[in-house]
């Protein structure tokens, strides 16, 4: 195997550009109006096909380094996200409580978006292994599908009273997470190549794995079932589609 | 036998395969909701599994004729919705949709079967002599998506030989269109990211709005998730390895 180009300063611009972008989210709430809750089950929904298709492209890519390396990697992305779940206790929470004031719910929902991020920062680092131009792709989807999500993470946050600028803040800070794990995940990678179908399996399954236990039940609850599996499906059809250009 | 019929018999083969999907639920007496839930969750992430790997083809054909086969097979969804008389299944929505499911699954499978008859006749186009190995990995392919059909119709009271037989239907569509795939390999061949693109963007749809919705009303949130997820990596590596 050719040793990569160093692209750890590429990795960190594109996912810090990635983190940064959440700042959008705030538009509706900058603009002086509230987010009615079955926006947010769309906006959820879209995150949730962007996720699907950024699982997709991975998945191709990694199959065709080392199936079983993929297949052991997604099993522990799985279960690092049951895991993150289960030891915080936020297996079952909604992301939708707008009414809900108490601490322990304004503590555990950044929790679980910085969770969230985590695992998209290794889906950036693992692609940018993979290739540049894969990596700039899955850094600028990601990007893209953090603005539904912190437009869902705002209408909380602003609801509790917390004031435009400073939503915009948390929501970016909570993105955190995300470039660092995106530069580490690249900087494993480089130092032991092996390693990139692993990270590109756990990347999978922690995509799929928060897809179906977080952004999508709760889409269910706020929007039809049809404008839920409809917004999902497109935002899902535009990243597979664009893949095409990057790998 | 011309090469024409041992194409049709072969497709045949891996038609009545797909009736193998059904026998697990020999083994399932009671059908409790959460069963209910279970089997909603896995035939969504068979579907899913099964989509990832129908992309994954039709956009080495063609990734704009993929992406438009998926736009055609979603609105073929929301027109067979209509036709069977729809209401839109809002919040809280209980029982009921059941007919409706049942007859979703049996359509979308059939009809994503068209698509992969194509595939099969225009792989054959390239000779004949892997063909046995070929029907093979089909064959054992369809196991999986007869589970799928037979998780949706067995828990609304189903008799497990009527899971086999429309799962065995729902495949005849691969002998059918395998052969003049085989005959008229360059026709099809730039047909084939439609098709695969149709049966792709079906599947999800039908998963996303019929199957997930339905398997979160009845479980808890995590046990769904995994089990969309572990099946969907699961068949995606599963057809993978044949």
């Amino acid at each position: 195997m050719t040793p990569l180009p160093d692209l750890t300063l590429v990795v960190l611009v594109f996912a810090s550009l990635a983190a940064a972008t959440a700042v959008f989210g705030i538009g509706p709430f900058a603009l002086g109006r509230g987010v009615p809750l079955d926006h947010i089950g769309l906006a959820n929904a879209v995150a949730a096909g962007m996720m699907l298709g950024a699982a997709y492209g991975l998945l191709v890519v990694g199959l065709g380094l080392g199936k079983t390396a993929v297949a052991a990697g997604a099993a522990l992305g799985i279960m690092f996200v049951v895991g993150t779940h289960t030891a915080s206790g936020t297996e079952d929470l909604d992301l939708n409580r707008l009414d809900d004031r108490t601490d322990a719910y304004g503590y555990q929902v950044l929790l679980v978006n910085s969770l969230h991020s985590a695992s998209e920062g290794v889906a950036i680092g693992a692609a940018m292994a993979v290739s540049r131009p894969f990596g700039v792709f899955m850094a600028l989807a990601i990007a893209v599908h953090n603005i539904p999500e912190a437009t869902v993470l705002c209408a909380i946050l602003t609801g509790r009273g917390v004031g435009v600028v400073h939503a915009a803040g948390l929501a970016v800070a909570a993105n955190v997470s995300q470039i660092l794990l995106a530069v580490v995940a690249y900087a494993i990678i480089a130092a032991a190549p092996g390693s990139l179908p692993w990270a590109l399996g756990f990347a999978v399954g922690a995509l799929i794995q928060l897809t179906m236990s977080e952004l999508l039940p709760e889409s269910y609850r706020q929007t039809g079932h049809r404008s839920i599996a409809l917004a999902t499906v497109v935002a899902m059809g535009i990243v597979v589609f664009m893949r095409g250009f990057a790998a | 036998m011309t090469p024409a019929l041992t194409v049709f018999l072969y497709g045949l083969m891996t038609a009545v395969a797909t009736g193998l999907g059904a026998l697990p639920f020999l083994f399932l007496r009671r059908i409790s909701p959460r069963a209910v839930a279970s089997a909603n969750a896995i035939a969504g992430g068979l579907m899913l599994g099964a989509s990832f790997g129908i992309l994954a083809e039709g956009t080495t054909y063609g990734a704009w004729q993929t992406l438009m086969g998926g736009l055609l097979g979603v609105v073929f969804i929301l027109g067979t919705q209509r036709w069977l008389g729809d209401h839109d299944t809002a919040l809280g929505e209980v029982g009921g949709g059941d007919k409706r499911r049942m007859f979703l699954i049996v359509i979308v499978m059939t009809v994503h079967s068209f698509a992969e008859g194509v595939a099969v006749g225009v792989s054959f186009g390239g000779g004949a002599s892997l063909a046995l190995a070929i029907t093979l990995a089909i064959a054992v392919h369809n196991v999986p998506e007869g589970l799928a059909i037979s998780a949706v119709l067995r828990p609304r009271g189903k008799t497990v030989l009527a899971c086999a037989g429309w799962s065995i239907f729902s495949s005849l569509p691969q002998p059918l269109m395998a052969v003049p795939a085989f005959l008229f390999v360059d026709t099809f061949r730039q047909a084939l990211p439609y098709g695969l693109g149709f049966a792709a963007g079906a599947m999800v749809f039908m998963v996303l709005e019929e199957l997930l919705p339905e398997a979160y009303d009845q479980a808890r949130r995590p046990l769904v998730a995994i089990q969309v997820s572990l099946t969907l990596v699961g068949m995606v590596l599963f057809q993978q390895y044949l």
